[in-house]
């Protein structure tokens, strides 16, 4: 962790030795159509601006890595859209990872009961348990069961006694291949509505097409596709890398080769309201424009 | 917008955009080319876009290279940047959601298919 400016909405008690702790305040700016995730954190715009003209004035030690802490309902989605589209902090920052802790002792209750904390583990790169230590017999193992029941591609690590290994916790993404480490089977029953869909397309893609399709269906479903992530075949020497949380994409890569010998799409949307026939029935229709036919790979039932 | 060139200066590229400015960005390369380059998927898209709002009775076409014209049967049109921009645009021509998980515009797309 070090090099690391971590940016906090409330001071905690335990001082942070060695790292820059910044407290920035939630203002939040509706634009567009007023739709939640595409507003611009203003905090987070001055405070990062902040730390980058710091950083070139020389007084502070150059930067590796910010870290934004929020509040335990925060939606990312309005943090990756500042991030994404402001016109300095598009150039200078890159996310990495979004992180989610979830509370051995009482994760369970909150994923039955709130939608929010269901839609935060469906942005999350990496989920951390705490309280492993304290929590029954068996709960982690369940709350394992239940995340990749959410999002098969989040990386869930432990930290009892609030300890984690900062550079496995770090860790750059692997190639977006499901994480199917859980002790348990995934449970998909705990979750109304959510969707979790892996496809595949039996030929390369049509990049204009494919982007024609998906951003309509971001335009008219956004708040329904809680996150898509995965490789995509466009016919080019690697394959386009996608990432979404609800209506805001990180700038896809195009990259220059696969990660592994398996060249086909990988792609998981996890939706809510939206069932897996509905998004093959879809695909299947635009199957002339983008070239290549959808195949399912994957999918939780619904309940 | 620039008064001399009437273009905008667009200081985010759409997500579906992106690859072009990454490609431009990072070889360094001939500037001409990227132009034809970005034209050329301008157009392409301009065509697959057609193809699925014809179904709410709207056409699109690109525009001088850095637009694109969404109309309806009634002459009124609007100009936009973007796919981000598009969508609304022709939602309010349509006067209508669009919304690509609609059995109809499945029906439609795949007849248009069919009949090539």
């Amino acid at each position: 962790m070090k090099n690391t400016a971590v940016l906090v909405n409330e001071f905690g008690k335990v001082g942070l030795d060695h790292h820059l702790l910044r407290r920035a305040d939630e203002r939040t700016v509706l634009l567009g159509h007023g739709c939640v995730c595409c507003t611009t954190r203003e905090d987070l715009v001055g405070a990062l601006l902040e730390l980058l003209d710091e950083e070139d004035r020389g007084s502070i030690q150059p930067l590796d890595r910010v870290v934004i802490e929020t509040t335990g309902l925060a939606d990312p989605a309005p943090i990756l859209f500042t991030v994404f589209s402001h016109p300095v902090l598009q150039h200078h920052y890159y996310v990495d990872l979004v992180i989610s802790t979830v509370d051995a002792m009482n994760g369970e209750q909150h994923l039955d009961r709130n939608s929010e904390s269901s839609k935060q583990i469906a942005a999350s790169d990496v989920v951390v348990l705490t309280k492993t230590d304290v929590a029954e017999v068996g709960a982690a193992g369940r709350l394992y069961g239940k995340i990749h029941g959410i999002n098969p591609y989040a990386r869930v690590i432990e930290a009892p006694f609030g300890e984690v290994d900062s550079a496995k916790l770090l860790r750059p993404p692997a190639s977006p291949t499901p994480a199917r480490e859980s002790p348990v089977p995934v449970d998909s029953q705990h979750v109304s509505r959510t969707h979790s869909t892996s496809l595949t397309f039996d030929g390369p893609v049509d990049w204009a097409a494919f982007g024609t399709w998906f951003s309509m269906l971001l335009h008219a479903r956004g708040e329904e596709v809680l996150r898509v992530k995965g490789l995509l075949d466009a016919g080019g020497e690697g394959p386009v890398l996608l990432n979404g949380v609800q209506h805001v994409m990180h700038p896809p890569e195009h990259l220059e080769e696969w990660p592994n010998e398996d060249h086909s799409t990988r792609l998981v949307f996890i939706t809510r309201g939206i069932r897996s026939e509905d998004l093959l029935a879809s695909l299947e229709a635009f199957r002339n424009l983008i070239g290549a036919g959808p195949r399912l790979v994957e999918a939780e039932a619904p309940v | 917008m620039c008064v001399l060139c009437g273009r905008d200066f667009v200081a985010q590229a759409h997500w579906t955009d992106r690859h072009l400015e990454d490609r431009a960005r990072s070889s360094g390369g001939d500037p001409l080319e990227y132009q034809r380059d970005r034209r050329r998927e301008r157009v392409r898209r301009a065509v697959i876009v057609d193809k699925v709002l014809r179904h709410y009775g709207l056409r699109v076409q690109e525009w001088s290279g850095s637009k694109y014209l969404v109309r309806d049967g009634k002459g009124r049109s609007e100009l936009v940047q973007d796919l981000g921009s598009l969508w609304p645009a022709a939602e309010r021509l349509a006067g209508r959601p669009l919304d690509p998980l609609d059995p109809a515009l499945h029906e439609a797309l795949l007849r248009g298919g069919r009949d090539g």
